[in-house]
């Protein structure tokens, strides 16, 4: 196979079913190219497509397997699990962080009642806004120590960047709320270091 | 002494020095009511340590000191193979900051207590050493870095981020607590738990609340143990029950206002280690309210004063209900809805084709995306209102329940407890209450609430307007009237 099968292979694995569309997001492929390689992979036996309302791409149990066994090849050959490992840990420190200023995004004590944020008052929003700019900072290290240790994870500095940068700009439901936000990409990123590191849930 | 106060009645205050939760200790002791021996060291000393990076001048002296009054009190000794004390540190500031700071237990178990305890009872022993953190060998240093932690965890990035949302200033620092140990896990008349002295979900006047047999607290936060219903105490522990409800009522008489107490009992004898206002919202706020003026510990103006506006839109959220309520959990995403029971995102996408879809697993991932937007609710079994699947659902404006600690997912079925629910029925979730019931319930939304009615009625008659309003105008109404007087 050739590396980017397994790039988007691994996309199924850590984003579970998507379209074409997403998995070209998160790999950095373009479209038609992981059109062609999905193709192939369902030769194969290892992706499918399910047609229907929620159309999509995803893993076979073949598919899951051979994942799990050549990312570990990819992460062995190239020597990388210390500093993945350690890196996780790190990520594992920012992780509650991230999810209580999702929380905060979306929700607010009012008198003691959690109540949905209803972004009237732009003074928080953009307190929150800040605290994720914060945050972001932050990780760039992890960032940096996981494309250094794997280039592959290069693409999740890129991804989360790039959905903080829509949000700063106006589109705030790039903050938690759709796929493509800051959460959903810090999500799969958490799922990716749990795969490669074969860490189960 | 400068940096330390005892927990003993006479210790007075104010809670910008002690924290919340010493103070709360104190006014239990005021009450006669059992709390472990221990000290307080103060906010003054931690906001020392973080701008010198070390102890302050004498606190070292003080803790020794401290530890020597502690360990005389009990009659044990700290670190020492006979009769070994072991205590607890955890922070306590004077605002509340939930989960954000450490607690750290069970410190002077050195490998010399730790044959001390096994010589008294080894499966105690076992349980106590299989829990232990890594630490030094020497109980004064177990208890100096520990100290230390909790100071920092002040700072820790994710309390600082907390304090700048909810505008908490970072100077307070947090005042610490370091008591003797008791043990839930001492045998099998031990256990903790939690308690409040009236419902937190409808106020009505019966104590609520979780506890945990044979173990300690931090094993319901692990998730590592499931927690039974309170009234469980009730036949298993009598006197712990009897203590129990009669502290509460003590409490309660206190504060003038529902209680919120964590406890452990260890071999029959309770000991209360919290106690804190219950803070109720939405109708569990106004019953608590009414029935208080009812019985006279409040007046009606203090009732009117103590419901907000806001609690009134809560009573009025759609809520479920149902006479078949199986499982709760955390409400992490309001309302209320209908569906089949699948256990994958494959099965929850299949049976959406056919109709709403309730999505239950142990916790969500990514995978479960397609799932989450084909089900029309979720239920987990791990995580709080901050977990993958809760910020998943409100976006997608899903009600959620999360943190079903009893919830089991297998691949046809799950369980709540003892109850086997198949793939494929049909069940109700509440995402504000954290209900879930089988079958399919009512959604309703309370229009007739008589404690509403009443506490409205005093509201006009404060404000001496009758005429048809909005709810919330009446009170606002009331409140400006009060707040003038």
């Amino acid at each position: 196979m050739s590396k980017d099968d397994l790039l988007v292979l691994h996309a199924l694995r850590c984003g579970g079913w998507s379209s074409v569309a997403r998995v070209a997001e998160a790999t950095g492929l373009a479209e038609a190219d992981v059109e062609s390689e999905l193709i192939d992979l369902g030769i194969d036996g290892l992706v499918t497509y399910d047609s229907g309302a929620f159309g999509a791409w995803g893993l076979t149990a073949a598919g899951k397997v051979a994942d799990a066994d050549r990312i570990n090849d990819e992460l062995e050959s190239a020597g990388a699990r210390p500093a993945v490992a350690a890196a996780f840990e790190r990520f594992l420190v920012l992780n509650p962080e991230l999810l209580d200023l999702c929380t905060a995004w979306q929700l607010r004590a009012v008198d003691g009642v959690m109540t949905v944020n209803d972004h009237h008052d732009a003074a928080y929003d953009a307190r929150v806004l800040d605290r994720f700019a914060d945050l972001d900072r932050r990780v760039a290290p992890v960032h940096t120590e996981l494309s250094t240790a794997l280039h592959r994870f290069g693409r999740y500095e890129t991804r989360l960047t790039g959905a903080l940068a829509r949000a700063a700009a106006g589109e705030s439901d790039y903050l938690a709320d759709r796929i493509g936000s800051y959460h959903a990409v810090w999500a799969e990123l958490h799922e990716d270091l749990l795969a490669t590191l074969g860490t189960p849930r | 002494m400068r940096w330390i106060r005892p927990l003993s009645g006479d210790t007075d205050e104010p809670v910008e020095i002690l924290g919340a939760k010493a103070q709360g200790l104190l006014v239990l002791r005021r009450l006669g009511l059992p709390v472990p021996s221990g000290f307080v060291i103060t906010t003054d000393a931690c906001r020392e340590f973080l701008r010198a990076g070390r102890f302050p001048e004498g606190l070292a002296d003080e803790l020794v000191g401290a530890m020597a009054w502690l360990a005389a009190g009990t009659g044990r000794r700290f670190g020492g193979a006979r009769d070994p004390l072991l205590v607890s540190v955890r922070s306590g500031a004077s605002v509340s900051m939930p989960g954000m700071m450490d607690t750290i237990l069970n410190l002077g178990l050195t490998s010399e207590a730790a044959a001390g305890f096994a010589a008294e009872d080894s499966r105690f022993a076992a349980d106590l050493l299989s829990s232990a953190a890594e630490l030094p060998d020497d109980a004064n240093a177990q208890l100096t870095s520990a100290v230390e932690t909790v100071f920092e965890s002040w700072n820790s990035s994710r309390a600082r981020t907390y304090r700048e949302l909810n505008d908490i200033p970072h100077d307070l620092g947090t005042a610490v607590i370091v008591q003797a140990m008791v043990f839930g896990n001492r045998d099998e008349h031990s256990g903790t738990g939690v308690a409040f002295s009236r419902d937190p979900d409808t106020g009505e006047n019966v104590p609520y609340g979780d506890v945990l047999f044979g173990h300690q607290g931090e094993d319901v936060v692990s998730g590592r143990t499931a927690t039974h219903p309170l009234c469980e105490l009730a036949s298993r522990e009598p006197t712990v029950w009897t203590g129990l409800v009669s502290a509460l009522a003590t409490v309660e008489s206190h504060y003038r206002d529902a209680c919120y107490v964590e406890f452990t009992f260890q071999s029959g004898e309770l000991w209360l280690l919290q106690v804190r206002p219950g803070r109720f919202v939405g109708g569990a706020a106004v019953r608590v309210a009414v029935e208080l003026a009812d019985a006279e510990v409040i007046t009606r103006e203090e009732a009117l004063l103590r419901v907000s506006p806001q609690h009134l839109s809560q009573v009025r959220t759609p809520h479920m209900t149902s006479a078949d309520v199986i499982a709760r959990g955390i409400g992490a995403g309001p309302g209320v809805t209908v569906g089949r029971i699948a256990t994958t995102t494959e099965a929850a996408v299949r049976l959406s084709a056919d109709g709403p879809v309730i999505l239950v697993r142990p916790e969500t991932s990514p995978h479960d995306m397609r799932g989450l937007a084909a089900a029309t609710g979720i239920i987990t079994a791990r995580g709080g209102p901050a977990s993958h699947a809760a910020v998943v659902a409100r976006s997608m404006g899903k009600p959620a329940v999360v943190g079903v600690a009893e919830l089991v997912v297998d691949s046809g079925s799950v369980r709540f407890g003892a109850q086997v629910i198949e793939a494929g029925s049909v069940v109700t979730i509440d995402g504000t209450s954290g209900e879930v019931a089988r079958g399919a319930a009512r959604a309703t939304t309370n229009s007739t609430d008589a404690h509403l009615h009443r506490l409205l009625a005093w509201a006009d008659d404060v404000t001496g307007d009758h005429s048809d309003r909005e709810e919330s105008r009446r009170l606002i109404a009331a409140q400006a009237a009060l707040r003038l007087r």
